[in-house]
């Protein structure tokens, strides 16, 4: 409303965001635990003195690099990327509350850069103290960079008392940080054991004896990380705002999803725990890619519901779903959605200006009497601005097929107050109206009644 | 007349002093372009001299081309700050210029990832001895790749300050008011000589570079290599230099709207304007002196004069774009609300990472002169 909306047909634009940071969680989580399981095997290794397990370390870590320092750093640039396209107005307000934070990020970020590539580049040319302390020092770094991101994270879901005291460190301390905190920490820690040990099977290790250390050893942080990813997950779940519990508990897909997170956490424990650690020599590509698919399976369903649960914000109390703050909407439903915002007004006035008044402002009574295909214009523009964060045409989350075969009063009667129909959608910002304009442009999208139903209805 | 299209100010307001937010996106917009400029065209040059040239030539682009995963995994880092605080002090802009056009902008993170990837295939096989047809061809796209990705982003912050470009654009590229995010600024006549501008910067800051590394990290190679690539350095230097003038002259004297033009002539602009214009000049008389023989002192000041030159341009760059945002946008005057805490502790973070740094430069250094025995 404030901004334009990036209008990106059957996906729409915030799907974007999803795609990125669930492609990017994969790589940005086990740039920490890797990073903690490179520190603390680079110590045992030098500590025993031995050279093989150096060797295979070495080799891991230059996959690591090529893996975290490319991919993982780009996709997280990448998501800050997207979501100021596709939710200006919550990353504006993010970025005004938090830019210390990311400040601060962005110094860790820089020490693990140059820490990864010391402890790389110069393996072999540092004192062995020397070298585990760089490693230390990344995975220090790459941790604290954990923390600072999951601060943001967590007060989207729950800002806590931010609202009435809207300070920096009560935002930080919100009430999801901690135990989003332990959650993450816990998937950093089992994503690193799954990637060790898929690199290391994929990697065909002839010496047995080798094999079995790596196997053995890359699955103490995944069984450590399936505890804390429980831990967290249950806290997680006690933390969250009442409608994001009901959400959780109305949406049968998110149960499901639920449901699917705690079991495959417990399955991937399992398969570490009688495979690699009780039984090394089980290290199979087929094995390795199984579990490994089963760990990302685990890490994007949790960062999916995450997401998911956090309707009808983007930030939970401060930001709607489709770009609104919600104390705009008493004023809104006065004046019109479509001349508080700063695009649609601007599109009503060049396109319609026989709908603009003296004073320049939006005349809600002229906008109905435009010829019924202006309407319709106008009806799309409204859709696109207050419903496509959330809802395509056709495609995702489609309304022709979620209004399929309803009447035009079934129609009206969900959008004057969707939040009533469905509780984690945001409310109505627009007048009378307006409701009717959106309602004409909704009847000409929505499919008809399916045909071949016989349910005893006449219609 | 038509409403504006700038949206309402944040009412959480700045979180900093204005001036501190505008130091920050200077001073990291300084620190991104001295390693940006190593890949927009320094990655051409030296793939030219690879091309062309002769063992030292081939030598010299080896050596450059080495060390740019480390280049840019850290000018993609330091990019960070610089686009941190614009959308802290221009987020009311930044936006809807990056949503006008979304796709390229989205864009630049997979073209950015296969031009990175690119290198290091290029450069795994420079180290070792694998080199191939693939793996030349890997590096000349990444090298067009970045060069692309320099026009993106001129697009975007040129459009940034072309408010007044944005209706025409909206209405072309949008559906019923919401963009599909292909808008390019390309009626904006700043685009192709401020673009173009920054090339020839990147020739001036690649030189620079070559001469850095001949004078201190160079030390196993020969003399006549040496001489050589001071030699090259200061050919770069002089067609960079030259390449600013012409495309500076054509920014400044035909492009700039004649208003800012003149503030930019005005004293005490004035003083930055002519510095900013002989800027690079004097890492290129450092460059000409070093012709009688490369020193690490003549390598340092040619360094920190050219990091001088970026960042009078960043300086430059700043007071030009208040100017020509200050047209539509009341400059700095958000009501401040300064996060006094997390800004002493991010300050004291900033401060203890350069040490900590330095230190594992430091680990390294003596490493490297004290080899360990395994």
């Amino acid at each position: 409303m404030h901004y334009p909306w990036w209008y990106v047909p059957f996906v729409t634009s915030p799907m974007l965001i999803a795609a990125v940071a669930t492609i990017h969680i994969f790589v940005a989580m086990y740039a920490v635990g890797g990073g903690m399981f490179l520190a603390v095997e680079t110590q045992f290794a030098h500590r025993t003195q031995n050279r093989p397990y150096l060797g295979y370390l070495r080799d891991h870590t230059w996959f690591f690099i090529l893996l975290t320092v490319v991919f993982g750093a780009i996709t997280g640039v990448g998501i800050w990327w997207t979501i100021g396209l596709a939710s200006p107005l919550a990353t504006e307000a993010l970025i005004h509350i938090f830019v210390f934070g990311w400040a601060m990020e962005y110094v860790f970020f820089v020490i693990e850069i140059a820490s990864a590539f010391l402890f790389f580049y110069f393996w072999d040319r540092l004192p062995p103290k020397t070298h585990t302390t760089f490693g230390y020092i990344y995975a220090v770094s790459a941790w604290i960079s954990l923390v600072l991101i999951t601060s943001i994270t967590a007060f989207m879901l729950n800002p806590g008392n931010w609202v009435q005291t809207p300070s920096f460190w009560v935002a930080f301390f919100n009430p999801e940080f901690i135990p989003q905190t332990i959650a993450r920490t816990g998937g950093a820690l089992l994503l690193a054991s799954l990637y060790v040990y898929l690199h290391a099977a994929l990697r065909r290790e002839q010496d047995p004896e080798l094999r079995a250390l790596i196997a053995r050893r890359s699955t103490r942080p995944g069984l450590l990380g399936a505890v804390l990813v429980t831990i967290g997950g249950g806290w997680w779940l006690l933390a969250l705002p009442e409608s994001a519990r009901a959400a959780l508990a109305a949406a049968s897909a998110l149960n499901i999803l639920m449901l699917l997170i705690f079991t495959v956490t417990l399955v991937v424990f399992a398969m570490l725990y009688l495979g690699p650690y009780r039984n090394p020599g089980w290290i199979t590509p087929g094995f390795a890619i199984l579990l490994f698919a089963f760990g990302l399976a685990a890490i994007g369903t949790g960062e999916f519901l995450r997401e998911a649960v956090r309707k009808p914000y983007i930030i939970y109390g401060v930001v709607l779903s489709n770009q609104i703050y919600p104390e705009e909407i008493p004023g809104l439903r006065q004046t019109g959605y479509l001349e508080g915002g700063t695009w649609t007004r601007r599109y009503v006035a060049e396109h319609f200006p026989q709908a603009v008044d003296a004073q320049g402002e939006i005349d809600e009574g002229a906008l109905l009497a435009l010829a019924p295909d202006e309407r319709i214009e106008v009806g799309e523009l409204l859709f696109l601005y207050h419903c496509n964060d959330c809802h395509s045409v056709e495609g995702y989350a489609a309304v022709s097929e979620s209004m399929r075969g309803w009447t035009p009063e079934m129609i009206l009667a969900l959008v004057k107050e969707p939040h009533r129909a469905r509780f984690f959608m945001p409310p109505f910002a627009g007048t009378a109206e307006e409701a009717l304009l959106l309602t004409d442009y909704l009847v000409t999208v929505a499919r008809p009644f399916p045909a071949g139903l016989v349910n005893g209805s006449s219609n | 007349m038509l409403p504006p299209f700038l949206g309402p100010l944040n009412p959480l307001g700045y979180p900093a002093p204005y001036w501190f937010i505008l130091f920050f996106k200077v001073f990291g917009f300084t620190l991104h372009i001295t390693l940006m400029n190593l890949w927009f065209a320094g990655l051409i040059t030296m793939l030219l001299l690879r091309w062309r040239g002769g063992p030292h030539a081939q030598r010299l682009s080896d050596r450059v081309i080495n060390a740019m995963p480390f280049v840019i995994a850290y000018g993609i880092n330091l990019g960070i700050v610089p686009l941190l605080f614009t959308q802290v002090a221009y987020y009311q802009v930044f936006y809807p210029a990056t949503i006008l056009a979304a796709w390229p902008w989205f864009a630049v993170v997979p073209l950015l990832m296969v031009a990175y990837y690119g290198i290091y295939l290029y450069v795994i096989g420079l180290r070792k001895g694998t080199m191939n047809t693939q793996k030349r061809a890997a590096g000349w796209v990444s090298a067009a790749i970045f060069m692309l990705l320099g026009l993106v982003f001129s697009n975007s912050f040129s459009l940034m300050t072309n408010v007044a470009g944005w209706g025409p654009l909206w209405n072309a590229t949008s559906q019923t008011g919401a963009p599909y995010g292909i808008g390019l600024n390309l009626g904006d006549p700043t685009l192709a000589p401020r673009l173009l501008m920054m090339f020839g910067l990147a020739l001036t800051t690649t030189a620079a570079y070559v001469v850095v590394d001949t004078a201190f990290f160079a030390g196993g190679e020969s003399a006549e290599y040496k001489r050589w690539a001071t030699r090259c350095a200061l050919m770069v230097s002089t067609l960079g230099n030259a390449w600013v003038a012409v495309m500076g002259s054509w920014y400044f004297f035909a492009a700039l709207p004649a208003e800012i033009r003149a503030a930019q002539l005005q004293v005490p602009m004035l003083v930055l304007t002519l510095l900013t214009a002989a800027g690079t000049g004097l890492p290129w008389l450092l460059m000409l002196l070093a012709q009688r023989g490369i020193t690490r002192r003549l390598g340092l000041l040619t360094g920190l004069a050219q990091l001088g030159a970026l960042g009078l341009h960043a300086i430059s760059r700043q007071t030009v774009q208040n100017l020509e945002l200050a047209r539509y946008l009341p400059i700095g005057a958000e009501p401040v609300n300064i996060q006094w805490s997390p800004l002493v502790l991010f300050l004291v973070l900033f401060v203890g990472g350069i040490g900590l740094l330095v230190w594992m430069v430091v680990q390294v250094v003596k490493a490297v002169r004290h080899p360990v025995t395994p």
